[in-house]
């Protein structure tokens, strides 16, 4: 009897506690659905309609797929994916040292630290983008300095190069890669790497097989915090890009500012982009749930 | 043979002298302990043993080979830290393999190896488990395995036990000197546990400042301290300081003030030559000391006082009783085989004669710093006290 009155008793709390979280989370839910589901489901719905000059006609059509299966885009998303994964490997190489530097440095020198990381986030991107533009010209600062110091004698053609695009993502991308890193080597027991030591693993076998697997969780995470916006990277390839080199995200605005616009192409290379991004994230989720499931020892 | 020698070896951290010209011979084979209070320099040296700090000064040999600047990862020593330091990635079993893969044995060697390890240390059936899974005694067996498969000449152990619970510190206590006994290298043990020093070791070094400042068998440092440091930090102790009022042959006579105009005599034997005049401090330890109701019988060779109880604390094994004797108060501790020999056990205020033999009350050629009691009612008040001064001396 007892025992099934505190089950009672249990459950109604556990329905209080529900109804809670429900009444809580509502909000952010309704932005989700309002915000970002609706427009999503819109896009899908254009995507299976027929072009017209300014707008589009409501006749279902496959076309546009049929184009993206085709191959017709082929280069652009093969661009687009280059990209991302150049940056994620460049931000990841030269965020790891920062990262670890900063959770190695003593605790308010650490916080100095990690807040200049963060103070390029308080100036608008197109600023930052701009600076860039200023700072790569021909004419500009970079080239300047270089030549009265006689270092080079004509101007370096930099700006309107995949190598400044690659440049300016990397700048932008590195917190999101350089901060998860830091949060996860804040906590790696670093007596670890002296266990290590002592058991006849020099400073490169400690770093590969104790530092590089504890910090996996945060190579994971800022990997996707920078390749996810890289690949669907529209604003540094415009701006500082050379216009023969076209991504993906640029061949999506092409299509829906030049006349006659398309509408459903645009849609469907929206949406193909975002399959690929939730294929990847479910890939990695794999490997993800292998490794934590590893590590409670659930897989023998 | 691989005996472990430190010659005049010395580490400062900013200034601060954190081992002192330390000189120590630790024989091969030898299980041995270095015990002082936190911030006497006992980890330092032991890190500098493993290689993770490099001495100032001084040399650490093992054999003939100096490796005191050797890189950890080419000593033959291996080290349990005190929070074991398991790799929380890898089973059990890639734990234990992991100075062995390293050095790229071949696999079925590994094998052999590791289980051969976990069935020493008890472990065998836990091999694919991951750290987290395992409660702190077996982090402890792993952590003993990891560190034997490498084959060192010197294990090092820093306060190997300090995370563990009363009951299992004991038990662990005799599974490591089982483990020493099994297989015969010389074990270095570094812990602030007076206990687990004295049962375990061939020898223990009491540490204090960054100096050794007695080292011998466990009983030797208890019987015989050689500072009021030992005779403190080792056991509890009453210390009485006196003037050398007479020496005849090997015994002195100390005349010691109470404390309220009065003296009384202390006989004691001693190892050293004193003169007369000279200020000594007899340390007593509380179980020598008997106390009873009655004036004992037997008077030759004893020492025998007059006091009244203040305090009694009844502690399971014995009784603690605090005496007053004229303003000092005595430490002493019962055993309870005696109280049912006693009609009626002593009580609070109770006037009771203290006596022991003249062969227990021991030496020391120093004195108490001033400030600090020569005899007070709580000693680990002035254990406290002599903490909080090392700190303020910024330890």
């Amino acid at each position: 009897m007892e025992s099934l009155r505190s089950r009672n008793l249990e459950a109604a709390n556990l329905r209080r506690q529900n109804l809670a979280s429900h009444i809580l989370t509502a909000p952010a839910l309704l932005w989700l659905l309002l915000f970002f589901l609706v427009p999503y489901l819109i896009v899908l719905i254009y995507s299976f309609l027929t072009p017209d000059i300014y707008d589009i006609r409501f006749i279902f059509s496959l076309e546009a797929y049929r184009q993206v299966s085709a191959g017709t885009y082929l280069k652009p998303f093969f661009l687009s994916f280059r990209l991302a994964v150049f940056t994620t490997l460049a931000c990841l190489v030269l965020g790891f040292p920062v990262a670890y530097l900063i959770a190695r440095a003593r605790e308010r020198v650490q916080n100095t630290l990690l807040v200049m990381i963060i103070i390029p986030f308080w100036t608008n991107l197109i600023i930052r983008i701009f600076s860039w533009r200023i700072f790569l010209a021909s004419e500009g600062v970079l080239n300047d300095v270089l030549l009265r110091l006689h270092l080079i004698r004509s101007p370096l053609e930099i700006m309107r190069t995949d190598f400044a695009v690659i440049l300016v993502m990397v700048y932008v991308y590195l917190p999101y890669m350089i901060l998860p890193l830091y949060s996860v080597l804040q906590k790696l027991d670093f007596t670890l790497l002296h266990a290590a030591m002592d058991l006849g693993a020099n400073e490169v076998k400690a770093f590969f097989r104790i530092t590089l697997p504890l910090a996996m969780e945060g190579i994971f995470a800022g990997s996707l915090l920078v390749f996810i916006p890289a690949l669907g990277a529209y604003l540094i390839p415009q701006l500082v890009g050379n216009q023969q080199t076209l991504y993906v995200g640029q061949v999506i605005t092409y299509k829906i500012k030049n006349i006659p616009r398309n509408w459903p192409m645009a849609s469907a290379l929206s949406f193909t982009l975002l399959l690929l991004v939730a294929l990847l994230l479910f890939l990695m989720y794999l490997a993800w749930r292998r490794r934590v499931l590893t590590k409670r020892g659930e897989y023998e | 043979m691989a005996d472990i020698r430190l010659e005049n070896l010395s580490k400062d951290f900013d200034g601060f002298l954190a081992v002192d010209d330390v000189n120590l011979t630790i024989r091969s084979g030898e299980l041995f302990s270095f015990l002082g209070p936190s911030g006497c320099g006992k980890t330092t040296l032991l890190r500098m043993i493993a290689g993770f700090e490099i001495p100032r000064g001084g040399r650490i040999m093992i054999g003939d080979q100096d490796i005191s600047e050797l890189p950890p990862y080419k000593r033959p020593v291996n080290t349990i830290f005190q929070n074991y330091s398991l790799f929380p990635h890898m089973t059990v079993y890639d734990n234990v393999a992991f100075a062995l893969r390293i050095r790229k044995s071949p696999k079925s060697q590994i094998r052999d190896q590791v289980r051969n390890m976990l069935a020493l240390v008890k472990m065998g059936d836990q091999a694919q488990k991951y750290p987290a899974q395992i409660s702190g005694g077996q982090k402890q067996r792993i952590a003993i395995a990891r560190a034997l498969i490498n084959n060192p000449k010197v294990l090092l152990l820093d306060e190997p036990l300090a995370a563990l619970d009363l009951k299992l510190r004991q038990h662990m206590l005799i599974e490591l000197m089982n483990i020493h006994d099994a297989v015969g290298i010389t074990f270095i043990y570094v812990t602030h546990d007076q206990g687990e020093a004295m049962s375990i070791s061939d020898r223990v070094a009491v540490m204090e400042n960054g100096r050794i400042v007695q080292h011998g068998p466990p009983d030797d440092i208890y019987e015989r301290p050689a500072s009021i440091f030992s005779a403190y930090f080792i056991g509890e102790t009453n210390l009485i300081t006196g003037e050398v009022m007479g020496i005849e042959d090997e015994y002195v006579q100390l005349r010691c003030p109470m404390g309220n105009g009065e003296f009384f005599e202390i006989d004691s034997t001693v190892h050293f030559a004193p003169t007369l005049g000279r200020q000594l401090t007899v340390s007593l330890r509380p179980e020598k000391i008997a106390i009873s109701r009655s004036k004992p019988r037997a008077q030759e060779d004893f020492n025998i006082l007059r006091g009244t109880i203040e305090d009694i604390l009844y502690l399971g094994t014995h009784t603690q009783y605090i005496v007053k004797v004229g303003e000092l108060r005595f430490r002493v501790f019962s055993q309870h085989k005696r109280v049912y020999f006693d009609e009626k056990a002593l009580d609070w205020e109770e006037p009771v004669w203290l006596f022991w033999h003249d062969t227990d009350s021991w030496l020391i050629d120093e004195v108490p710093e001033s400030g600090s009691p020569s005899l007070s009612h709580d000693v680990t008040n002035v254990y406290q006290r002599w903490v909080k001064r090392q700190q303020s001396n910024g330890i």
